[in-house]
């Protein structure tokens, strides 16, 4: 009986540790934007007024474009509960009215980190929150003194 | 005959130079194209019927020109039983919108009247409305939906985030392609939001209607010129938790003959949200004294209960039952809908 319930225990711990960093996974969510437009600080504040299309316009005039990693990613369902207290699918909804009003230009939806820094080096005035990695070579926003969110 | 030729391969190059350089303009410009659509079950009791049937399909494009200078075009297509192929095409918005500064714009074409929050928010969305039907005071043309017209915007100014909007337009009566008369109609409206969810808002509407436009309800053609103000008030909570919505409007019609009347509409939508299920109700109140030459004299209050049950963001199901009292009547039935977004 010890036998069999040894490597059985030892299995489980091996999958139980596994799982760990799985569980609750938290990503180190950075705010990256173009040379142009976008200051180097930010309040939490002003960057939430920003992700919500309250602001049309950086201060030196350039236009704002938003980009965002997609609902379906874990990254973008992240960034929906931290700068916008919703899930993915309520923020879709949010933005989905506010263009339908014709009161903001909608926001670029990526599947990968790569694609919307790409867009971000791309284009002025532009601003995202993507997952932070070595190999992000974009201007970083510090929030509230924070690298990461 | 030479000169012809000429002409024409100058032309054709033209049109070769021209090409490449329109098609990488479209590369460059963010287009997009998305709508509404519904489907509908409903038993009246006045009738003694269940029917199926479908809603409006609603589509909006938007597109970005460039900087400054944005688009949106909004497209209704709905069954009509007068038209040769029982449907209709009606434009509701192109709006050609310019962005001077910051939050402010100037916005051309036909628009939403900004005269209060359902209008502007919800309009033909419905997949966004709180219940399946409008309230009585856009069902009964209250207030008017839509406006011909230039407006100056702004919003989310200062630690309130005022709003606000001066809008000319042709006024009611007129055509989608020239003004009725000389009388420009005039809508000012604020809104703040102090707090996260909540929006105050608050309107003014003037308007000269002239004689021979059409009536509330398209019915007769007015005998006498009417001059008109409207005054709104709303305030909207949309929380994690519950909704609140009410709105309601007086309207003062004037002419030479008889005198001032006042009319008031409104509307009061509260809902509770147990996570994607949402038990609601809504009360609608109108009252149009006798004499009023634009509304129709009817005093008419309404109970609807409902619940709407959100699969995702694009697709919505709703349940409702609704009453109706006027000076007509009883009425009541209920409805179910698919309401999606695609």
């Amino acid at each position: 009986m010890k036998k069999i319930l040894t490597p059985l225990f030892a299995v489980s711990i091996l999958i139980l540790t596994a799982l760990a960093p799985a569980i609750g996974q938290t990503h180190n969510l950075i705010v990256i934007s173009n040379a142009k437009g976008a200051p180097t600080e930010l309040s939490n504040k002003e960057l939430v007024s920003v992700m919500r299309g309250e602001k049309q316009r950086w201060n030196d005039g350039t236009r704002i474009s938003v980009a965002l990693m997609k609902s379906s990613t874990s990254a973008g369902e992240e960034t929906s509960q931290k700068i916008y207290g919703m899930t993915g699918d309520e923020v879709n909804k949010f933005w989905l009215a506010l263009v339908f009003q014709g009161k903001a230009k909608a926001p670029v939806f990526f599947n990968s980190a790569n694609e919307l820094e790409t867009f971000i080096l791309q284009t002025p005035g532009a601003i995202g929150i993507v997952e932070g990695s070595p190999d992000i070579k974009s201007k970083t926003t510090i929030v509230d003194g924070k690298k990461t969110l | 005959m030479k000169i012809k030729l000429f002409i024409k391969r100058k032309f054709s190059c033209l049109i070769l130079i021209a090409l490449p350089l329109s098609v990488a303009t479209c590369s460059a410009q963010d287009t997009q194209i998305r709508g509404f659509a519904e489907v509908l079950a409903s038993y009246q009791d006045a009738n003694k019927k269940t029917s199926f049937g479908l809603g409006e399909q609603d589509l909006f494009i938007t597109s970005e020109l460039n900087d400054r200078f944005s688009f949106l075009g909004e497209s209704v297509f709905k069954y009509s039983a007068s038209s040769p192929t029982y449907f209709d095409i009606s434009i509701e918005r192109i709006v050609v919108k310019y962005n001077i500064k910051g939050n402010h714009n100037i916005l051309i074409g036909k628009h939403h009247t900004p005269i209060n929050y359902w209008n502007d928010t919800y309009h033909h969305g419905r997949v966004f409305f709180p219940t399946i039907y409008r309230p009585d005071l856009f069902a009964d043309h209250f207030v008017p939906i839509h406006t011909t017209g230039i407006s100056l915007q702004g919003h989310d100014l200062g630690k309130l985030k005022f709003g606000y909007d001066i809008m000319v337009g042709n006024g009611i009566g007129s055509g989608e392609t020239a003004d009725n008369d000389n009388t420009k109609s005039l809508t000012l409206a604020v809104s703040i939001k102090p707090m996260k969810h909540l929006r105050i808002g608050a309107s003014f509407y003037s308007d000269k209607i002239s004689k021979g436009a059409k009536d509330s309800h398209s019915s007769m053609n007015l005998v006498k010129d009417v001059t008109q103000q409207l005054i709104t008030g709303s305030l909207s909570y949309f929380g994690k938790r519950f909704e609140f919505l009410s709105e309601a409007t007086s309207a003062i019609d004037k002419t030479d003959s008889t005198g001032t009347k006042q009319s008031i509409a409104g509307y009061a939508y509260a809902g509770v949200r147990l996570n994607k299920f949402i038990p609601y109700v809504r009360a609608d109140y109108s009252q149009v004294p006798e004499g009023d030459l634009y509304f129709h004299h009817d005093t008419r209050t309404s109970f609807t209960g409902g619940i709407r049950y959100e699969i995702n963001y694009l697709t919505v199901i709703k349940l409702e039952y609704g009453h109706t009292e006027n000076d007509a009547g009883k009425s009541s039935g209920i409805t179910a809908q698919i309401a999606i977004g695609f």
